[in-house]
């Protein structure tokens, strides 16, 4: 039985780990994608960026980012910002130090190695090799992975970051295509919803023609052999909570809630509203999807007094 | 050091090696290599400097990639430093460990029992005169919570850190005892396995006791301190958290033993008894290795600032529902003003004489010990009862006129609390400086653990001084460390 503070830390291991991963690809997409371009341009490029990975408020802190450094030590190195990359890999390290006496060495070590790899930490400087470094982040965070679903116990710690991960997936995922569909510029075509997704070759592979908006969106949306759908992110999920629940009574609301969102997408209902208005579908979509995560915390955390039932005592023999 | 026997690229890495100034580990007075080292000084003689350089580096790396770290509060930045590890090994020869281990388990037995009367006997001891009764009584360690909580077996030392020195002569002589929090262990788990990653080659010869079975020892230690009746023991090991100072051993303590690694946020009490807090609800606890001094593991008992401790833990300890180890008030015994009565608490509850010596210390409440001590201060070692890891120590021979005059002065107006010792120039063994190897002094803490029965886990942690005569050996003050084999058979 997991403690409630571990599962708290693998839960926000997930998210922060997916988080990493999420905004490595983003960065090294924009960092291209914005060079040589107006500074307006620019300025609009990196504020479709930060929509996407829902850094809206963290940017309107530090104001307005006029040019590639700045937009690329944003994401990067700015410690100020819980979305940034070092933010993400310091958390993921520090929610990992947290339940070391649980999780297989070589997951901490290689948490331990990302961190140790990034000797520009806390400063402001970007990276002259930045392509190098953030594929290097990819590949660590691959290696994590693997260490997540080759060397950890299925046990509830393995269930809980799993979950996170699938969370903070689906609502980057639903983000994305809820920018996409509000830009007024169009910029986030279908092509690049792929890259940023990492999708671009699964989607070729099963449609084998050159990719519609609609098509990638229904794609991304509802693909049940791509790890990045949401649908697949969802069924992950459901499945983790299920498991979960059966011992920990307060995840079946969230687990309701992660079921009643994919039926949605199962039986068409988004897309039958998104056939309307789809920004404003996927927007309130994305917000139920928030609202999952803080169930699932708030079905975490431990009894706050000790009016808890004395059913909970599970302990054969404890107090009647 | 010349006529050592060595040839070749040894004679470079010991090249003006002195081992004359005091005992050393490896070389006899005559300059000899030692029989149970030999093979470890021609191994290390195949080694060039480039080589030794590498496998040091290969060994930091170990540590960083792992993050086997230590933290220093003293330090603004960088506080978590990787564990510092010298290449050259401890080595212990079997004979020679058999009578230390018989030593360290007297002690232990003796200290369990002088608790154990003093907590919940008629504190004969004290009754006796063996201790000043006024002494034990004013200690910091002593803590009057603790009197009447019944401690299964009497033990209520379970993990015990026995810091023991050799002097000139090559004795064992015990420097301190750890009765409340010794740490460490998970150090010389790691320096062995690094150790073994590294330098593979060096085990060829030897036949070494091996380390990684500390966790079922220790998890059968705290078994069997459940509280009377139970069938299984639910274990738990309360850490102050990620910040402090031995985090990486808390979680290596916990994942050795297959058990939760709790902070007092994660326990709760209801009805004299603990609970850890877990989804699916609360689970009772039944024996808590704490890594939290006395003064915050209940803040409604003790420090009521304190946020590390689990509220109403006493009462349930009192209940007899839930064991606490070590035991409440062990710092009666950590006190350095009972440790020079260890010997004669050794006579009067076993009947025997100590097998291994005390340093020989003089106590400053007796006004003609310390007229004696002061006089000669400069030759002498002086130590605050209720410090430790180095702290506050003066060595005299290395302080200056004023830090004399000023240490008598103190202790002429605190006598209760300072000891003074004969200096001990602590033993010396090899150690990789500047990729050559120079005597280093040394001390080690072996490890007594006590439940039903009691085991002196074989080895210990060599702590180094890596300044060349430095007698400091705390890893806080810049000491390193070494692997410390305990040798299965005398070697050849």
């Amino acid at each position: 039985m997991i403690l409630a503070r571990h599962a708290d830390a693998l839960l926000w291991t997930g998210r922060y780990l997916e988080r990493a991963e999420t905004a490595s690809r983003s960065l090294d997409y924009a960092a291209n994608s914005i060079t040589g371009l107006r500074a307006d341009e620019a300025r609009a490029e990196g504020e479709l960026l930060v929509k996407t990975l829902g850094l809206q408020d963290e940017l309107e802190a530090v104001g307005p980012l006029d040019s590639r450094p700045q937009l690329v030590a944003f994401l990067l190195s700015d410690t100020d910002n819980p979305g940034s990359l070092v933010s993400s890999i310091i958390a993921v390290r520090e929610n990992l130090r947290s339940v070391r006496d649980r999780i297989p060495i070589e997951l901490w070590e290689e948490a331990n190695g990302l961190y140790l790899r990034f000797p520009f930490l806390g400063h402001e400087n970007t990276p002259s090799d930045l392509h190098e470094v953030l594929l290097m982040v990819r590949r660590a965070c691959l290696a994590i992975s693997g260490v997540l679903n080759e060397g950890m116990r299925r046990d509830e710690g393995h269930a809980f970051v799993l979950v996170g991960r699938m969370l903070e997936r689906s609502i980057f995922t639903v983000g994305l295509l809820e920018a996409s569909h509000s830009d007024p510029r169009g910029a986030l075509d279908a092509g690049r919803m792929l890259r940023l997704t990492s999708s671009v070759q699964a989607y070729h592979r099963q449609h084998g023609n050159a990719p519609d908006f609609d098509g990638v969106v229904r794609y991304l949306l509802n693909a049940d052999d791509l790890p990045r759908s949401v649908m697949s992110c969802l069924v992950r999920a459901e499945e983790c909570l299920i498991g979960l629940a059966s011992g920990a009574v307060a995840l079946d609301r969230p687990r309701r809630r992660i079921a009643l969102l994919r039926s949605r997408l199962e039986f068409g209902d988004l897309a039958e509203a998104m056939a309307d208005a789809p920004g404003s579908a996927l927007l309130e979509f994305g917000s139920e999807l928030a609202e999952v995560a803080s169930d699932v915390q708030a079905g975490i955390a431990p009894p706050a007094t000790l009016a808890a039932p004395r059913s909970q005592y599970l302990r054969p023999g404890g107090p009647a | 050091m010349s006529g050592n026997g060595l040839l070749g690229p040894a004679e470079r890495l010991l090249d003006g090696y002195d081992a004359s100034r005091t005992y050393d580990e490896v070389f006899d007075a005559d300059g000899s290599v030692r029989g149970h080292y030999r093979q470890i000084v021609e191994r290390f003689g195949e080694l060039d400097t480039a080589e030794l350089d590498r496998l040091e580096k290969l060994v930091a790396g170990e540590f960083r990639r792992q993050g086997i770290t230590f933290t220093v509060y003293s330090e603004e930045a960088g506080t978590e430093r990787i564990w510092p590890m010298d290449l050259f090994p401890r080595l212990i020869a079997a004979a020679e460990w058999d009578e230390l281990a018989r030593g360290l388990s007297q002690r232990v037995a003796a200290l369990n029992c002088f608790l154990a009367d003093f907590y919940n006997g008629d504190a004969e001891a004290l009754a006796d005169g063996v201790v000043p009764r006024w002494l034990a009584v004013s200690s910091q360690g002593f803590e009057r919570n603790a009197v009447g909580i019944k401690v299964p077996h009497n033990a209520h030392c379970n993990i015990a850190g026995i810091d023991v020195v050799r002097g000139t002569d090559g004795r064992y002589q015990v420097l301190e005892d750890n009765l409340r929090n010794p740490s460490g262990i998970s150090y010389v788990v790691e320096n062995r396995a690094a150790m073994a990653k590294v330098c593979a080659w060096l085990f060829d010869d030897h036949a070494v006791q091996p380390t990684e079975q500390y966790g079922t020892m220790l998890r059968s230690t705290l078994e069997s301190m459940a509280p009377d009746g139970r069938d299984s023991s639910h274990i738990v090991v309360l850490t102050p958290g990620i910040y402090n100072s031995a985090y990486f051993e808390h979680a290596f303590l916990a994942r050795s033993m297959g058990v939760e690694l709790v902070e007092g946020r994660d326990l709760v009490v209801d009805d004299h008894a603990v609970y850890s807090r877990t989804i699916e609800g609360l689970v009772q606890v039944d024996v808590i290795y704490r890594r939290i001094d006395d003064d915050f593991l209940d803040p409604v008992s003790f420090n009521p600032e304190s946020a590390l401790g689990v509220p109403g833990l006493l009462g349930a300890l009192r209940a007899g529902n839930v064991t606490v180890c070590n035991a409440l008030g062990n710092g009666v015994v950590d006190d350095k003003a009972v440790y020079p009565y260890v010997p004669d608490l050794i006579r009067y509850y076993l009947g025997a004489e100590p097998i291994i010596d005390n340093v020989e210390t003089y106590t400053m409440w007796d006004p003609d010990q310390r007229a004696d001590a002061l006089g000669r201060l400069d030759e002498l070692v002086a130590k605050p009862v209720g410090e430790s890891g180095g702290y506050g120590v003066l060595i005299g021979p290395h302080a200056s006129e004023q830090e004399l005059n000023e240490a008598r002065a103190t202790i002429e107006a605190a006598p209760r609390e300072w000891i003074v010792q004969e200096l001990v120039q602590l033993s010396t063994l090899p150690a990789c400086a500047d990729n050559r190897l120079e005597p280093r002094h040394l001390d080690l803490r072996p490890f007594v653990l006590t439940g039903e029965r009691t085991e002196v886990f074989p080895g210990g942690l060599t702590r180094v001084a890596m300044r060349q005569g430095s007698l400091i050996v705390n890893s806080s003050q810049g000491g390193g460390s070494k692997d410390t084999w305990v040798l299965a058979h005398e070697s050849p």
